[in-house]
């Protein structure tokens, strides 16, 4: 994995890099891509708060789902280099000390590598809010990039597939224990993403047998989903 | 593949490699090669029901692991139409090893049994794990039966750590270092014969004719009693004071049957013969245990001479401790149990006999065994399941002949109990008037029992179907065992009733789940002996029974059944090490369990087992399974 970074980061290195993003690879919006076949990025941002205006991202973990499967040769698991950042609250929740956070990468290099790893597919996250605007805040802050990407949020999927099931609430947790999965490292945005992959491979499985076969069937049913919430907000 | 150091990989395959580490093979294996596997897996999920591999999938590719969940076989019974499940694979667990070592598609279904996860690797990476990893490439090719020998290493070990030494009992007797007899002719004196030890500094003379055969032994034993108690001259040719007819054993046997002779008859030297049975060399006792402190013979000798009730009580205790010695050198569960019985018999024998010496009631009677001790399988729990075949002597009643030996069987059986045979709690005792009874009166009582049995009483009355005599002469009993099998063998409505008797202890296995527990308030605890052993004690018995096997111990009666060709040879071989093993970790249970100075029992914690110990566990459970199968289809059950 780092090698092939280092490899990257050489190429990327050299005449014609273009910090504006034009080089990078377009983002993808949900059409009729078959789920069965397609990439999809799943992923988990720590950061040292809650606050999106004044919190910053600490580390990135994703995972790619790939032809309806999770092949491990192709994820992402950076601690990003942030020595300026105080810490001292969240280090107790994601176990990622000063030590760790020193030996991480040039932020820059590693945003354009993620961009670049990313290659524009549909993000995943759970409650895919928070992560979308930490990482577009922290995309435009060091590259200046902006461009919008499809997001989906897997806390909506699982409902939206599984509208009998009773979690014990609502958060990743609660899912992950209902369907029996063991997270390795909870709070370690790797292992959390990983977790989130699995239960967007669950969720993936039972949208086949729906017949909801294409990225865009999929994104029309979550936007169901979320109206059908709201409503029952009122 | 650099063995980079652990930190320096993603979380999420160093979890991986956590996982693996978990489960055999993969504990084996080194970490690059873990490493290799969790970088190239891809995680699959399969909803309850999904199909995972089929037949028609073509040539298999791909490699899998069980990461959560479970898959099970399917395979369709012609005959009947129906769906049968053939396997269950477990976490941890790998398939499809045979079709992709065979480069040919599945035979079976792979389902997904319930939500499940599945790692898996392509053909390549796992044609680079198989070349370079040997773990692996060893269970691959050898399946399940790879794992069965570490089970067995561990089984040793453990034992060993208190002992330290590896000599096997498994051994050939022609690969000790058998000295070069020393022999005399039968009319040499006593003097010059004990010039002849003395000079070859040795213990023992073999006494042969013209052509090498041993015609009796001298040792320095015998010398001892010879001067001590002047029973002759020293100048007395020494066939008149030797051993006639010494012990022997052909070379091929193995050092465990030498111990065995040995501890039966208390003897510290045997003759080993070529087929012409002529003498090749000597071993004697400390040749098999000199490097160990295993002391089997002379603790049987010790058992087989104590003279006080209490010294055999006291020696319970070394039992105890040879038994984690014999584990330590390598003997298998059915070479401990033999060693236990054999014990057992020798303490049954010196505690009879010492009740003779003080009180003979005067009437030849013959010392039944029944159950795990007729059988020969007895642990270190164990309880009295006793009787007496006595022979009535002439002008007395049965009544009357019952009424002298029922206070010595009392005797016995409560002095067996001071010994650590706990009184059976059913009654199946020899001071139980209904089981001490002449040979008229036991042929009556199997006559009775064989036309009024029903499936309810046989479960607990079966264990009269395996008998033994312990002590006295033995010929009654065969008598009486020949009759009995005749009339079993005639009786296909009785065998149909054992055979429904036998499928009651169900192995602990629900079809889709993984282990049953007993129904007890223990709610985690399986009782190997009653839902693990006694499965194919039961089913065994009903084929031996009905093909006129008389042995009652369960692998040689597994043995005689394949010979006879009503066992499949593989289907014996697989089923006699499905019962050692469980048979093995119920004694690993009982050293255990005293050497915390707890109580003995039969239940385990499936959960305290190691993952391997618990999936070998499972396989011998399925293996029961099949047996009871085999049971159904005979029987039509």
């Amino acid at each position: 994995m780092l090698e092939r970074l280092k490899h990257w980061l050489n190429g990327r290195r050299g005449p014609g890099t273009d910090p504006d993003g034009r080089n990078l690879p377009q983002p993808k919006s949900p059409g009729d891509q078959r789920l069965s076949d397609c990439r999809l990025i799943v992923l988990d941002l720590e950061t040292t708060g809650l606050n999106v205006a004044k919190d910053e991202v600490i580390a990135i973990g994703a995972v790619a789902i790939a032809g309806g499967v999770i092949p491990l040769d192709d994820q992402f698991d950076l601690i990003l280099r942030r020595p300026e950042l105080d810490i001292r609250e969240t280090v107790l929740i994601h176990g990622i000390g000063p030590e760790a956070l020193t030996q991480g990468h040039e932020t820059e290099d590693a945003l354009l590598h993620l961009l670049d790893w990313m290659n524009g597919d549909p993000v995943l996250a759970y409650h895919s809010a928070f992560d979308q605007k930490f990482l577009e805040k922290t995309l435009r802050k060091t590259l200046g990039y902006s461009r919008p990407h499809t997001w989906m949020d897997v806390a909506d999927l699982l409902p939206a597939f599984f509208p009998d099931a009773k979690p014990g609430g609502k958060g990743l947790d609660h899912w992950a224990e209902y369907f029996g999965l063991e997270v390795s490292e909870r709070h370690h945005a790797a292992a959390d993403a990983l977790a989130t992959a699995e239960l967007t491979l669950i969720a993936l499985n039972k949208a086949n047998k729906d017949g909801v076969k294409t990225l865009k069937e999929l994104n029309n049913k979550l936007r169901y989903h979320r109206r059908l919430q709201n409503m029952h907000r009122f | 593949m650099a063995a980079n150091p652990d930190n320096n990989r993603p979380q999420n395959t160093r979890a991986i490699m956590a996982f693996l580490r978990e489960h055999a093979p993969f504990s084996n294996m080194d970490d690059a090669h873990l490493a290799h596997f969790a970088e190239h897996a891809a995680l699959r999920f399969y909803a309850d029901g999904d199909t995972v591999l089929s037949p028609d999938d073509g040539v298999v590719k791909r490699f899998y692991v069980v990461k959560q969940g479970r898959i099970r076989g399917e395979r369709v019974n012609e005959k009947e139409g129906r769906t049968e499940t053939t396997f269950e694979i477990s976490q941890g667990e790998c398939f499809p090893l045979a079709a992709l070592i065979g480069e040919r598609p599945t035979r079976t279904l792979h389902r997904a049994d319930g939500d499940t996860f599945c790692l898996s690797i392509e053909q390549d990476a796992f044609i680079t794990l198989f070349s370079e990893s040997e773990p692996f490439r060893d269970f691959c090719l050898r399946g399940v039966s790879s794992l069965l020998d570490q089970v067995n290493q561990r089984i040793q070990s453990s034992a060993m750590a208190s002992i330290g030494s590896s000599n096997s009992l498994d051994t050939p007797l022609e690969r000790y270092a058998l000295r070069n007899p020393i022999v005399c002719s039968p009319d040499l004196p006593v003097r010059k014969a004990v010039a002849r030890m003395h000079e070859n500094n040795v213990g023992s003379i073999i006494i042969t004719d013209d052509n090498r055969h041993p015609k009796g032994i001298f040792t320095l034993r015998d010398l001892r009693t010879l001067v001590a108690e002047e029973k002759a001259p020293l100048d007395v040719p020494i066939q008149q004071v030797m051993t006639p007819d010494p012990c022997r054993l052909p070379a091929h046997a193995d050092a465990f049957e030498a111990a065995m002779l040995m501890a039966e008859h208390h003897f510290a030297h045997l003759c080993v013969v070529d087929d012409e049975e002529r003498l090749i060399g000597v071993v004697s006792e400390r040749d098999l245990f000199s490097l160990q402190r295993v002391d089997l013979v002379n603790l049987a000798r010790t058992i087989g001479t104590a003279t006080h009730l209490r010294t055999l009580v006291s020696l319970r205790s070394d039992v105890s401790r040879l038994v984690d010695a014999m584990l330590a050198h390598g003997a298998d569960s059915g070479q401990v149990v033999k060693i236990i019985t054999t014990l057992n018999d020798v303490t049954v024998r010196r505690v009879l006999e010492l009740n003779l010496k003080r009180n003979d009631p005067g009437i030849p009677f013959t010392w039944l065994t029944f159950g795990s001790e007729g059988r020969q399988e007895q642990t270190l729990l164990t309880d009295q399941d006793n009787g007496i075949l006595f022979q009535t002597p002439d002008g007395m009643t049965e009544d009357e002949v019952r009424e002298r030996l029922l206070p010595f069987a009392q005797n016995v059986n409560k002095e067996l109990a001071e010994c650590g045979f706990t009184l059976c709690k059913g009654n199946i005792m020899a001071s139980n008037p209904k089981l001490c009874l002449s040979e008229r009166e036991w042929d009556e009582w199997f006559i009775r029992f064989i036309d009024a049995s029903t499936p309810q009483n046989l479960v607990y009355s079966s264990i009269f179907l395996d008998m033994r005599a312990v002590f006295g002469p033995t010929e009654p009993l065969h008598n009486l065992l020949e009759k009995v099998l005749t009339r079993i063998r005639k009786n296909a409505l009785f065998q149909k009733m054992l055979a429904g008797n036998a499928l009651q202890r169900r192995p602990p296995l629900t079809v889709f789940r993984g282990f049953r527990y007993v129904n007890d308030g223990n709610k985690h605890a399986l009782d190997l002996k009653r839902q693990g052993l006694a499965p194919f004690v039961e089913a065994v018995r009903v084929f031996a029974l009905a093909h006129g096997v008389e042995t009652a111990n369960t692998l040689e009666r597994m043995d005689a059944l394949a010979r006879k060709g009503v066992f499949d040879a593989k289907d014996a071989n697989a089923w006699k090490e499905a019962y050692s093993l469980i048979q093995a970790i119920r004694m690993r249970a009982h050293q255990e369990m005293l050497n915390r100075g707890e109580a003995l029992t039969n239940y385990i914690d499936p959960d305290d087992l190691n993952p391997l110990d618990r999936r070998i566990l499972r396989e011998s459970f399925r293996q029961a399974q099949r047996l009871q199968q085999k049971l159904e289809v005979a029987y039509q059950l």
